[in-house]
C-alpha cells in the first residue's frame, strides 16, 4: 500500500476517531496533522507492519495520551475548553441534551481512560486489539473503562438526582 | 438507557463534528515537503546512478580532446584505451560523501565493453543479493561499501575497493576501472544535457515528492530523474526494478548525449566534465581514460541484463545468484559471450526503449 492509498482510504475514520478522543475538531486536525505528517515521513516502516491502519490508530492515540508533553498542547491549550464544540442537530431535543452532558464529562477523564472507551464504544474493537493500540495489558484495559464508566455513572446520578 | 449506550449514541451524534479531510491532506503534504526539503539538506540523495563511465564509451570522437595535462596528473600511466573486453564497476551512493554515517552501495551495475566493441552491455547485480564479502563473511552486496569505507566520514576508495573484491569474487571477472557516484553526480549530469528521456512500462509515484511518473515516454530535469531513481517501493520488483529504473535512465542519457552531438562537441564535453568531474570518484583510470575506452564503439545503444537471481528458500527478501542460471551467465560474461547469452535468454533483457 503506498501512502496516497492510504491517506486516501483511512485520512476520515482517523479525523473521526481523533473528533472522538478529543471532543473538538480543531484538535482533532492538528492531532491527525502531526500525526500523518511522521506517518509519511516514515511510511516504510508503518507500510512493513502487519495493519499499517492499526499502526498509525496507535501512533495517534499514543499522542492524544501523551500531548501533555508534546509540543502541540501549547498550541492547543489556547483554544480554550473542549466543550466548546458547536450543538448538533438533532430531533430529539432531551436526548440531545443528555449526550452532550455525557460528552463534556468526557472531557474530564484521564486521557486513556476516555481512548479506551472510544476503542470500546465508538469503534467496537475487542478488548484485546484495544490492549494493543494503547500498549498496556488486556486487564488494564477492562478496569481502566470500568472505572471510566463508574465515573460516568456518578456525574449521572448527581445530575437525575 | 446504560451509560454504555449512552455514550455509543453520544459518539454517533457528534460524527459531524469530523472536518473535511481535503484541506488537512494537503496541509500535512505541504509539511512534509518542508521537512523532506530540511531533511534534504542534511542527508543528500540516496541511490546515485552510474551514468558517466557509460557515457565514457559513448564518446567516439574524442581524439583531438585528450588534454596533456590530463596525462600529466598520471605519472607513468599511458593513457591509451585498452583492448579487449573492458569491465567498469560503477556504484551509486545511498548518500553525499561527506555526510558522517554508514554508506551503502544500492545501485552496483557492471559495466561490460565487449572486445568486439559492438555495444555496451549494463549488467545490475541486485543490491539485496547475499555473497561473500572478503574478510565479513557474508552479507549483502551494497554492505560490502560500508565495510569497506569504515566509520565516521566514508572513506570512498575503501568502499569502492572492498565492493571490487567482491564482485571480482562473485563474477570472477576482471574489474578494470571504476566510479562512485551520489545523486547530485547524476543531477548535474543530467541538467547539462538538459534532461534525459526515459520511456516507463509501467507508472511511477515518488515516495519522496508528489511527483507521479506516467508510464510511456517523457522527458526528465535532473531533480526528477534523482527522484525516479530513488523509487523502490511500490514497485512489483522493488529494488530489482529500481535497477531496471537506472538502466532506462543510463541508456537515456547516453542517447541524448549523442542525438545533441554532445560528445562530438569538445568544448561542451568539457564543460559536463568539469561540473560533473570533481564530485566523482574514479578508480583504475581517469576520467579521461574512461572517455577514451571505445572510441570505437559500434552502437552506443547499451543492452541492459539483471543477474539472474533466485529467493532464498528460507528468507524471501535475500536474494542469491541464481543456482541454475546464474553459472552460466557469470561464464559467459567472462569469456566475453554476453550477446550469445543474450540471445538464448531474451527475458532477461530490459527493454530500454
Amino acid at each position: 500500500m503506498t501512502y496516497e492509498e492510504f491517506a486516501d482510504s483511512r485520512l476520515t475514520a482517523l479525523l473521526r476517531y481523533a473528533v472522538m478522543l478529543t471532543g473538538d475538531p480543531h484538535q482533532a486536525q492538528d492531532l491527525v496533522q502531526d500525526t500523518m505528517v511522521r506517518v509519511q515521513l516514515n511510511w516504510r516502516r508503518v507500510a512493513r507492519a502487519d495493519s499499517p491502519e492499526r499502526y498509525v490508530r496507535r501512533m495517534l492515540t499514543n499522542q492524544y495520551v501523551d500531548w501533555r508533553r508534546g509540543s502541540w498542547v501549547r498550541r492547543v491549550l489556547l483554544r480554550g475548553d473542549p466543550d466548546e464544540s458547536p450543538p448538533v442537530a438533532t430531533d430529539h431535543a432531551q436526548d440531545a441534551v443528555e449526550r452532550d452532558q455525557i460528552w463534556s464529562w468526557l472531557s474530564r477523564l484521564p486521557r486513556r481512560q476516555r481512548a479506551s472507551l472510544v476503542l470500546r464504544y465508538y469503534e467496537d474493537l475487542p478488548d484485546a486489539e484495544i490492549a494493543e493500540i494503547l500498549g498496556c495489558a488486556v486487564g488494564t484495559v477492562r478496569s481502566s473503562i470500568s472505572r471510566a464508566l463508574a465515573t460516568l455513572r456518578a456525574e449521572h446520578m448527581e445530575v437525575c438526582s | 438507557m446504560t451509560v454504555e449506550e449512552e455514550l455509543s449514541a453520544a459518539f454517533a451524534q457528534h460524527e459531524p463534528l469530523t472536518p473535511p479531510a481535503g484541506p488537512l491532506r494537503a496541509a500535512i503534504d505541504r509539511k512534509v515537503a518542508g521537512r523532506r526539503r530540511r531533511r534534504r539538506k542534511l542527508r543528500v540523495g540516496a541511490v546515485a546512478l552510474a551514468v558517466l563511465g557509460l557515457l565514457g564509451f559513448a564518446v567516439p570522437q574524442l581524439t583531438p580532446y585528450r588534454p596533456a595535462r590530463e596525462a600529466a596528473l598520471l605519472p607513468g600511466r599511458v593513457a591509451a584505451a585498452p583492448t579487449g573486453a573492458v569491465n567498469v564497476l560503477v556504484l551509486g551512493l545511498d548518500g553525499s560523501a561527506t555526510e558522517e554515517r554508514p554508506r551503502f552501495a544500492d545501485s552496483v551495475l557492471l559495466v561490460h565493453v565487449p572486445a568486439d566493441r559492438s555495444r555496451p552491455y549494463l549488467v545490475s547485480l541486485p543490491r539485496d543479493m547475499e555473497v561473500p564479502i572478503p574478510g565479513h563473511g557474508t552479507g549483502k552486496l551494497n554492505s560490502a561499501f560500508r565495510y569497506g569505507a569504515g566509520q565516521g566520514r566514508p572513506d570512498l576508495a575503501g568502499g569502492y575497493e572492498l565492493t571490487r573484491r567482491t564482485v571480482s569474487d562473485l563474477t570472477g571477472v576482471r574489474v578494470d576501472a571504476g566510479a562512485v557516484l551520489t545523486y547530485p553526480v547524476l543531477r548535474k549530469l543530467t541538467d547539462a544535457l538538459d534532461g534525459v528521456e526515459v520511456c516507463l512500462p509501467r507508472a511511477v509515484s515518488s515516495r519522496h515528492t508528489s511527483r507521479v511518473f506516467p508510464a510511456g515516454c517523457q522527458r526528465l530535469d535532473g531533480a526528477a530523474s534523482v527522484d525516479l531513481l530513488r523509487q523502490r517501493q511500490g514497485l512489483p520488483d522493488g529494488a530489482l526494478d529500481r535497477d531496471r529504473t537506472a538502466q532506462l535512465v543510463v541508456a537515456g542519457l547516453v542517447r541524448g548525449a549523442v542525438d545533441q552531438g554532445v560528445l562530438t562537441s569538445p568544448a561542451r564535453l568539457s564543460r559536463i566534465l568539469t561540473a560533473v568531474g570533481p564530485d566523482v570518484t574514479v578508480a583504475g583510470a581517469s576520467l579521461l581514460e574512461l572517455v577514451q575506452l571505445a572510441p570505437e564503439l559500434k552502437s552506443v545503444e547499451p543492452v541492459g541484463l539483471g543477474l539472474p537471481v533466485s529467493p532464498q528458500p528460507d528468507q524471501g527478501w535475500r536474494l542469491r545468484p541464481d543456482p541454475e542460471d546464474a553459472p552460466a551467465f557469470f561464464a559467459a560474461l567472462r569469456a566475453d559471450r554476453l550477446a550469445e547469452w543474450t540471445a538464448g535468454h531474451p527475458d532477461r533483457v530490459t527493454r530500454l526503449r
